[in-house]
């Protein structure tokens, strides 16, 4: 028993260090983020810059605590959510679909993915007004948006996860005379996770900048909208109880997703 | 139909049918022969074992069989029909790992019970049935990567029988295992055949695992790879791996090495020669 259990899945999940409280590193990491906010005070108390440019911890906390019982900021932060999330799953459903295609085809990979390979590092932002034009100035803009600025991670990492799949099991899945859908849905798909995992924490990244950035350019609802209203208002201490806020959203989103790919990393070790 | 001549020509028991195959691959270096007219027979319940140097051409034909690969001459017929793509009544075993990461034991060798469409209650408890079988009761819950290779091994194989082919087709199962791993699973692989009555058809490189299990041992030449001779191994059965210390059991390993070793040295000088080329 004691030589089967340094191979269970617990156990290979807990020896990734020392506890969280005896490490060191957890240490540093909160005497960084206390000296930040050390340095940020004494600059807002020394008064050397303009007005409130460097709001005091004070003031960004009574903002934040307006913010957060504030039931108005919560439907615009459900708008911007649900922009993301609806962009996340066109962008990615096209996306996996696209990527499964160039990965399976030689022909398909070799004449398009170049394409991919240039366009997705350029900014998305400069097809807003084309997105506009096509859905809009209501959010159908914004998940365009969000679509678009996923749909590209999420299609490469598609395609190298494809073309990465153990070739034996094709062959296994052919052996057993499996239909195509039998073969994309209980093998190219799980076979191809964690790329595609890693695709998805990309592209939800990307989405959430895409939307945010389309909402500050034109739009009368959303974070990105109010953010923008209050920089505009010169509304610092607000501006900033926001950007913790979203800041906080994207760790957390991020580290679910992260989870589920670690999760399966350890399941298939 | 000439092809159709030809196939009855055998006599009718004989489940599987190979016939004048000739497989050729483009290289870079022009065409490359892998399996060069090879034909052969296997009959209801047989265990027949084709054996050759490495690269002589037995995974190709392994894959043709299969009905995995196409673009050869010849004929494939199992039982009287002609294969064209992976036939339902042949089962594959592959020699590299194959094994599904993702899924237990259980789920990889329910496997193609899900594609055939099977609910999973009833699938469950045929898979666990073909668990037992390879001996890997009480792994039912683990993943491929928590098992060791021989169990992963027997995990394929398993998954496998669990389609229930007709004929079990086994690329060098146990190619990457140690000897002693290798002897324990002949055993296994004799007693499962022994039970269901299997007709299997195993390619190996291994000659002790050949006459371990075999009825009939087809050596093959190297590249292009041919039919070099057909060996009966009449040795009794039910067989175990005792048997390899038998003084008639090492006639025919004789036999079949002194055959195997002008294939297998040809073999070298034929790669030597290619790096001394490929250097200058
Ligand atoms: N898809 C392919 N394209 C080109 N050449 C190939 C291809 N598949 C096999 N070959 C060549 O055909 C020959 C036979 O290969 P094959 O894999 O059938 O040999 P093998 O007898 O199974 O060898 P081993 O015992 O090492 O598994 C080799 O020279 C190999 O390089
Ligand atoms: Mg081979």
């Amino acid at each position: 028993m004691a030589e089967t259990g340094n191979l269970s899945v617990p156990a290979a999940r807990r020896s990734n260090g020392p506890g969280l409280w005896s490490n060191p590193v957890t240490w540093l990491r909160i005497a960084i983020i206390v000296g930040i906010l050390a340095i940020w005070e004494a600059t807002a108390a020394s008064g050397l810059l303009y007005r409130d440019v460097v709001p005091s911890l004070l003031a960004i906390g009574r903002a934040l605590a307006k913010l957060l019982s504030n039931p108005e900021y919560y439907w615009h932060l459900s708008v911007t959510a649900g922009e993301v999330g609806t962009g996340l799953v066109i962008g990615g459903l096209l996306g996996l679909t696209v990527g499964i295609a160039f990965g399976a085809s030689k022909l398909l990979g070799k004449s398009f993915e170049p394409y991919l390979y240039y366009l997705g590092p350029t900014p998305k932002i400069i097809f807003f007004p084309i997105m506009i034009m096509w859905f809009g100035v209501g959010p159908g803009s914004k998940v365009a948006m969000g679509a678009i600025s996923c749909f590209f991670p999420i299609a490469l990492s598609a395609a190298a996860g494809m073309r990465q799949i153990d070739e034996v099991l094709i062959r296994v899945g052919r052996s057993f005379r499996a239909s195509t859908s039998q073969m994309v849905m209980k093998i190219y798909l799980p076979a191809m996770r964690l790329p595609v995992v890693n695709g998805v924490r990309l592209g939800l990244g990307v989405a959430i900048i895409g939307t945010l950035l389309a909402e500050t350019k034109l739009s009368n609802r959303g974070i990105g909208y109010l953010i923008i209203q209050a920089y505009s208002l010169f509304d610092m201490p607000s501006m900033y109880a926001m950007l913790i806020v979203l800041f906080i959203i994207a760790i957390g989103a991020n580290a679910l997703v992260g989870r589920i790919g670690r999760f399966d990393a350890i399941k298939q070790k | 139909m000439a092809t159709n001549a030809a196939a009855t020509t055998h006599a009718s028991n004989d489940i599987l049918v190979v016939d004048d195959i000739v497989k050729s691959f483009n290289t870079a270096d022009g065409s490359l022969t892998a399996v060069d007219h090879v034909s052969l027979s296997v009959k209801q319940g047989e265990f027949m074992a084709v054996i050759g140097p490495s690269g002589c051409g037995k995974s190709t034909l392994f894959n043709v069989i299969g009905g995995l690969v196409d673009g050869y001459e010849g004929n494939v017929t199992v039982g009287g029909e002609r294969v064209n793509g992976p036939h339902p009544s042949i089962g594959m075993v592959f020699q590299e790992e194959s094994t599904f990461p993702w899924r237990t034991v259980t789920d990889n060798v329910a496997f193609p019970l899900e594609i055939a469409g099977m609910d999973k209650a009833q699938r469950y408890e045929r898979a666990r049935h073909f668990i037992a079988l390879v001996g890997l009761d009480g792994f039912e819950n683990r993943y491929p990567a928590e098992l060791s290779g021989g169990m992963r091994q027997r995990v394929a194989i398993a998954r496998t029988l669990a389609s229930e082919p007709k004929i079990l087709l086994m690329d060098e199962p146990f190619g990457a295992l140690d000897e002693q791993t290798r002897l324990l699973l002949g055993d296994k692989v004799l007693q499962i055949q022994h039970q269901l009555k299997q007709t299997c058809l195993l390619i190996t490189h291994n000659i002790t695992e050949a006459v371990q299990l075999a009825d009939r041992v087809l050596v093959m030449t190297y590249r292009p790879g041919k039919v070099k001779r057909i060996v009966d191994i009449n040795l009794p059965r039910p067989r175990s791996s005792e048997i390899v210390s038998s003084e008639a059991f090492g006639r025919y390993v004789a036999q079949i090495w002194s055959d195997l070793r002008e294939e297998a040295s040809r073999g070298m000088r034929d790669e030597e020669q290619q790096r001394a080329g490929a250097h200058s």
